[in-house]
């Protein structure tokens, strides 16, 4: 019973993703999956240890980039360049971490969005030889069929994407409910007096950087196997604060505010560009306006009201059976 | 003072910020189970010579050691490995937690080995039913609010549970700063009840604004007065030193000689 509880939003969750599949095309899907993915890192970053970053980017080129590398220039198996794109990733976010992690949060913010530009000027003029500079690496057709899960195929890549993304999940849940979870929590607010009863806030801070960002590089890898492609593009210093978009629009802190968020930016994208030119400005006042109607995000305002509507209706139905049903 | 061991010692310790002297060359013993206090008016440099023995700051010049051993340069984290714990003066809690993962939080470090890899596979529940921590529930009147986020709580509460994450840690000397500051008087006599049971068998030291609450408990007082101690002794004796009599008018002693006090 416990563990039913543990797993049930988790599935739910998930569940509902699958069934957007079903009403709503491919692309979208598949989009909202890994866009989630990305989001996850930063929602965690923002939400449990209170740093923001303008620079997920950096960390979702690293991953996609070492992917991409992978497939022009060494091997054509997607679960492999998969691999490689976490290892890389965590690799980066290792070597870089310990220098920006002793940054206060204002300045944790800017460090990254430099690492982003650095990353997306190597990729675009420095390394153009190797990179094909703005035209980016191009290995669609290299790509090798893989048994089982056919990644190469878009909906057998969702499904994979779906699994990895529950993986995601259950990971970070369980993260929120283990003692690091708790650490976190508190360094987020009260650094000293985390380290004055002897935890070592640097370690703690550390290590929420590096898994965050290994997430985010997974993310990346991900885009590499389902595009086809890489170029400087995913690094862009415009598209910096995207995920930090994501974030605040799904519910900062939120488990699910990550899914939700990126459903409803992916969504208005699509929407709003057949209808509009410039969409992004109403993204830019529909941000403004969250961060004034209370901060708390879509999943933040929604999940209280949604508890309170399932334990009501749990009530009703335990008192009055029957009506509740046929209505 | 007698011939119990020395917990901490404090040599020649000053601190600077700027042009201000905050402690001036004070030297000062705490000798093992001593229940002691440190009064003084407000930026006497009490809480300043509090966050150097507790290693919040560094200092200038002295040395700072802890059952025998130099602790002047450590860090706080070194420094609590070794058994030394504080509170804070403005009440220093995880706000978004729960009382009982607050608890929790200072168990696990002190009591289990907590590497990182042990931080990541043990789960805030395992912690939520362990003996000690409820034990520390029940005397810290703590039960009802099990449950509730820090930020919900009265102050009192929240002191309370500041003392007992300090006193559920074990520590070998327990440093608390301003413990009752801003407290009703319902609530200042709960915590005294709570640390008298501690008095005798464990070390004690207490930065206090007033006096009058805890005169009776200490065995020792200590005054501060511009950075430096001005007399130091039980607190008849302390209180009686002509020094604090010319600038006790500024700290709040009794009752009694406040009335004295006023000129």
């Amino acid at each position: 019973m416990n563990a039913l509880r543990w797993w049930w939003g988790l599935v739910l969750a998930f569940a509902l993703l699958v069934v957007m599949r079903v009403f709503l095309p491919l692309p979208f899907a598949n989009e909202v999956v890994i866009f989630s993915i990305y989001t996850i890192g930063c929602n965690f970053l923002l939400g449990r240890v209170g740093f923001i970053s303008f620079g997920q980017p950096a960390y979702l080129a690293v991953g996609a980039y070492a992917a991409g590398f992978y497939f022009t220039y060494f091997g054509a198996n997607p679960y492999i360049g998969i691999v490689i794109g976490i290892v890389v990733g965590f690799i980066v976010a290792l070597i870089v971490g310990p220098f920006f992690v002793r940054l206060r949060s204002d300045y944790f913010a800017l460090v990254n969005l430099a690492l982003a530009v650095i990353i997306y000027f190597l990729m675009q003029k420095v390394l153009a030889p190797i990179t094909n500079g703005d035209n980016g690496l191009w290995y669609l057709t290299n790509l090798e069929p893989t048994p089982v899960l056919d990644l190469t195929h878009p909906s057998q890549f969702f499904i994979f994407a779906l699994l990895v993304g529950f993986a995601t999940w259950a990971f970070y849940k369980y993260l929120d409910d283990s003692i690091y979870g708790a650490c976190c929590l508190g360094a987020k607010i009260n650094e000293d007096k985390l380290t004055f009863l002897g935890y070592d806030n640097f370690r703690i801070r550390l290590t929420a950087f590096v898994i965050a960002n290994t997430t985010t590089a997974l993310a990346g890898a991900l885009y590499a196997v389902y595009l086809g492609f890489v170029s400087p593009e995913i690094t862009s210093p415009t598209r910096a604060v995207d995920p930090v978009v994501v974030t605040i629009l799904g519910g900062v802190g939120t488990l699910y505010g990550p899914i939700v968020g990126a459903i409803a930016y992916t969504g208005m994208k699509d929407v709003l560009s057949q209808i509009l030119v410039n969409w992004e400005l109403m993204i830019g006042f529909l941000l403004v306006f969250i961060m004034l109607a209370g901060e708390k995000g879509i999943w933040g305002t929604l999940e209280p009201r949604l508890k309170k509507l399932f334990f009501r209706k749990a009530a009703s139905e335990t008192a009055g059976g029957s009506k509740a049903r046929t209505a | 003072m007698d011939g119990r061991a020395e917990t901490i010692r404090a040599d020649k310790v000053t601190k600077r910020f700027g042009g201000l002297t905050a402690v001036d060359q004070v030297s000062y013993v705490l000798h093992e189970n001593e229940v002691a206090g440190i009064i003084g008016s407000n930026g006497a440099g009490k809480t300043t010579f509090f966050n150097l023995l507790t290693g919040y700051y560094l200092p200038d010049e002295g040395t700072i050691s802890y059952c025998g051993e130099d602790v002047t340069r450590m860090t706080p984290q070194q420094r609590v490995a070794r058994g030394m714990m504080r509170t804070f003066q403005l009440t220093s809690t995880f706000d978004n937690l729960s009382v009982v993962d607050n608890l929790g939080l200072a168990y696990f470090r002190a009591h289990k080995k907590s590497g990182l890899m042990q931080l990541l596979f043990n789960t805030r529940k395992s912690q939520r039913n362990e003996p000690k921590i409820v034990q520390t529930m029940d005397t810290f009147d703590l039960q009802d609010v099990r449950d509730r986020e820090v930020k919900n709580l009265s102050l009192g509460e929240k002191r309370r549970l500041e003392i007992a994450m300090a006193i559920l840690v074990d520590p070998k000397v327990l440093l608390l700063d301003e413990p009752l500051a801003g407290l009703a008087e319902s609530e200042i006599q709960s915590i005294l009840g709570v640390l008298r049971k501690h008095v005798g068998h464990q070390t004690i030291l207490i930065v206090e604004h007033k006096l009058s609450h805890v005169q009776d408990f200490l065995q020792r007082l200590t005054v501060m007065h511009e950075g430096r101690i001005i007399a130091d002794g039980t607190a008849e004796e302390a209180l009686r030193h002509p020094e604090v009599r010319r600038s006790y008018w500024q700290i709040d002693v009794t009752a009694e000689s406040a009335g004295v006090a006023t000129p």
